[in-house]
């Protein structure tokens, strides 16, 4: 049942560019997907161990950094650039996040906020090999993992790719996250020092999440850096961690497709609130506290029991049935 | 250049020490980590240029702190209280929210361009200082600096509001229980830590040019400089925003390349030295 619902979901994703009309809108949901799977990493931190980053935009646009110099000054091909990108993206952040997941939430706020200002200041400051203010252009080859680059160019095959991509991640994490591993994170999210009597070891696993989260958001950074060919220090402005937090919280973190919701409701919002008033960003603020406020949970914690009402009485038709038979 | 170059740096963490010991404070009695600091700071700059205009800079640097204080209190009363309860993180998340509305208020106010409070009469002339010409009014900031500090430390070590506030940081439960108002010391509290933000976004209006984006770089300077005093405390705000402002003005000049990062880096080896700041958790 629960591959059927990923098939249909993908299935889904695959048709909707053959229906969408405007390129505009197909341009919109591209960015939104690939802010999704931004919004995701961000998400996991949140979900799983209660931690909120205002610096994960460092690991999203230093991605896209990292494989254009790869490939510029040692000459590595895309496909083997993006995956060793990844790999220093995951070790990187698992040694960081030894240290930084020991400090306790709110200061690990104002610390990840500090370690994405140094990225984004030091960036800045480094004309030749980054390319300063104006940042870097990115010379993809003519394919990818062995599809053509135009692929990616266009809006409606890079929906296509990202939409892949964040489906298969969400899966994965969905299992990962229903392991121990998931068991023991939460255990240490909702109380760390019960956790730490009862035997487990409390840096590493939230380590792990750190290195994790930080993955998938070079993923999306990498994704963003092939569709805009282009990257520039702005995607490592604190303010870009911070629009990705409100894409999370908006959509909320108990169901891993919240971020998702959130990162599609941020870009219509900016979309058509934006051609209303020059104000979005106050609605959004607004909305923001509105959410934090009256639902905790997000839009997704909202609208998952009216989805998942049917399933229950299905359940308790069949637990009666059991109990009548037994 | 020595001289210069420390002058200099206690110009800037005078600045610092007035914003950041507002933020300590709210957080010292509240436990809200407060993201619409910045805004509220540059919220105090530009009702000081409104004021300026129409009145004159000295109105401006005792009104519009005023109005901040006023606007703290309600905003002690309209989300800090009823969310008193709820988690941390749902309050600064909600404090974020706030920076991104006050930004928009003031643009729609006071429009996008940049603008600035003119240097009063009295302060515009200079003077000579290690054999450089110093404006006097960068002089004046350290005094301002210096001054709110005395008052704030007189006023919390002398008065009775004073005492309370000492109390109820330390104990809130207990100190309600002798009979204080906690909810009116807390509200006055984020009140006088609002005007404070206010006052330095005024002095600030003549050195920096006002913009509705200027509350970032001291909303994560008065970061960096509570989290190495330690959260809350307010001596530790002083001395971190004293060596914060010499660690920019040096490394300006003597580690260029490294200048905008090195206050990151010195957060991030005290954070991990001593995780709870330099104040530990004296307040």
């Amino acid at each position: 049942m629960l591959h059927f619902k990923y098939l249909l979901w993908l299935l889904a994703g695959i048709l909707l560019p053959q229906i969408v009309g405007s390129a505009t809108l197909m341009s919109l949901l591209t960015q939104a997907v690939i802010y999704a799977l931004f919004a995701l990493g961000v998400g996991i931190l949140l979900r799983q161990c209660g931690l909120v980053s205002f610096g994960h935009a460092a690991f999203f646009g230093s991605a896209g950094y990292i494989v254009a110099l790869l490939m510029r000054d040692l000459e590595f091909g895309a496909g083997t650039a993006i995956l060793l990108t990844l790999f220093a993206l995951a070790v990187v952040a698992f040694l960081l996040g030894l240290v930084v997941s020991r400090i306790p939430g709110i200061a690990f706020g104002m610390l990840t906020l500090a370690i994405g200002q140094t990225v984004y200041l030091s960036t800045l400051q480094s004309r030749e090999l980054l390319g300063g203010a104006d940042g870097l252009n990115i010379a993809w080859p003519g394919s990818i993992f062995g599809l053509d680059v135009r692929l990616f160019y266009d809006p409606a095959g890079m929906f296509v790719i990202s939409w892949v991509v964040t489906l298969a991640v969400i899966y994965l994490l969905d299992r990962l996250f229903r392991t121990r591993f998931g068991s023991i994170t939460s255990a240490i999210r909702d109380n760390e020092e019960r956790a730490r009597f009862i035997g487990l070891n409390i840096t590493l696993p939230k380590a792990l999440v750190y290195s994790l989260s930080a993955v998938v958001s070079g993923l999306a950074g990498i994704l963003s850096a092939i569709y805009t060919g282009f990257i520039s220090p702005e995607t490592l402005h604190w303010s870009v961690s911070g629009m990705a937090l409100i894409m999370t919280i908006v959509g909320g973190v108990r169901h891993l497709w919240g971020p998702v919701l959130g990162a599609i409701l941020f870009f219509f919002v900016k979309e058509y609130v934006g051609e209303l008033t020059d104000y979005w960003m106050a609605m959004l603020g607004a909305v923001v506290i509105l959410i934090v406020v009256f639902a905790p949970n997000g839009v997704s914690g909202l609208i998952a029991p009216l989805l998942e009402r049917k399933k229950r009485v299905t359940k308790t038709v069949v637990g009666k049935q059991v109990e009548a038979g037994s | 250049m020595l001289g210069i170059s420390i002058f200099n740096g206690l110009v800037y963490g005078s600045l610092l020490v007035i914003c950041a010991s507002g933020l300590a404070m709210i957080y010292g009695l509240r436990r809200v980590v407060n993201f619409a600091h910045g805004a509220l700071y540059m919220l105090g700059a530009y009702i000081g240029y409104t004021l300026s205009i129409y009145l004159n800079f000295w109105f401006a640097l005792v009104l519009a702190p005023l109005a901040m204080l006023v606007i703290g209190m309600l905003l002690d009363k309209a989300v800090f209280r009823p969310l008193q309860d709820r988690d941390p993180l749902s309050v600064l998340l909600v404090t974020f929210g706030l920076l991104l509305v006050f930004e928009d208020l003031v643009r729609a106010v006071w429009g996008r361009g940049n603008l600035s409070i003119d240097v009063p009469e009295l302060l515009s002339s200079s003077v000579e200082l290690f054999g450089n010409p110093t404006p006097l009014y960068r002089l004046a900031v350290i005094g301002l600096g210096v001054g709110s500090m005395v008052a704030l430390w007189a006023w919390l070590r002398f008065s009775r509001t004073g005492l309370y506030v000492r109390a109820a940081s330390t104990d809130p439960l207990t100190t309600a229980m002798m009979g204080v108002n906690t909810e009116r010391v807390n509200a006055l509290v984020v009140g006088i830590g609002t005007a404070l933000a206010g006052l330095a976004g005024v002095a600030a209006g003549p050195m920096l040019s006002l913009a509705p984006s200027m509350g970032g770089d001291v909303l994560v300077d008065s970061f960096v400089v509570v989290v190495i005093g330690g959260l809350g405390s307010l001596g530790g705000a002083l001395v971190s925003a004293i060596l914060l402002g010499q660690v920019q003005s040096f490394g300006t000049i003597y580690l260029p390349s490294l200048s905008a990062v090195l206050p990151f880096l010195m957060m991030i080896a005290i954070l991990i030295w001593r995780p709870s700041g330099l104040a530990g958790n004296r307040v």
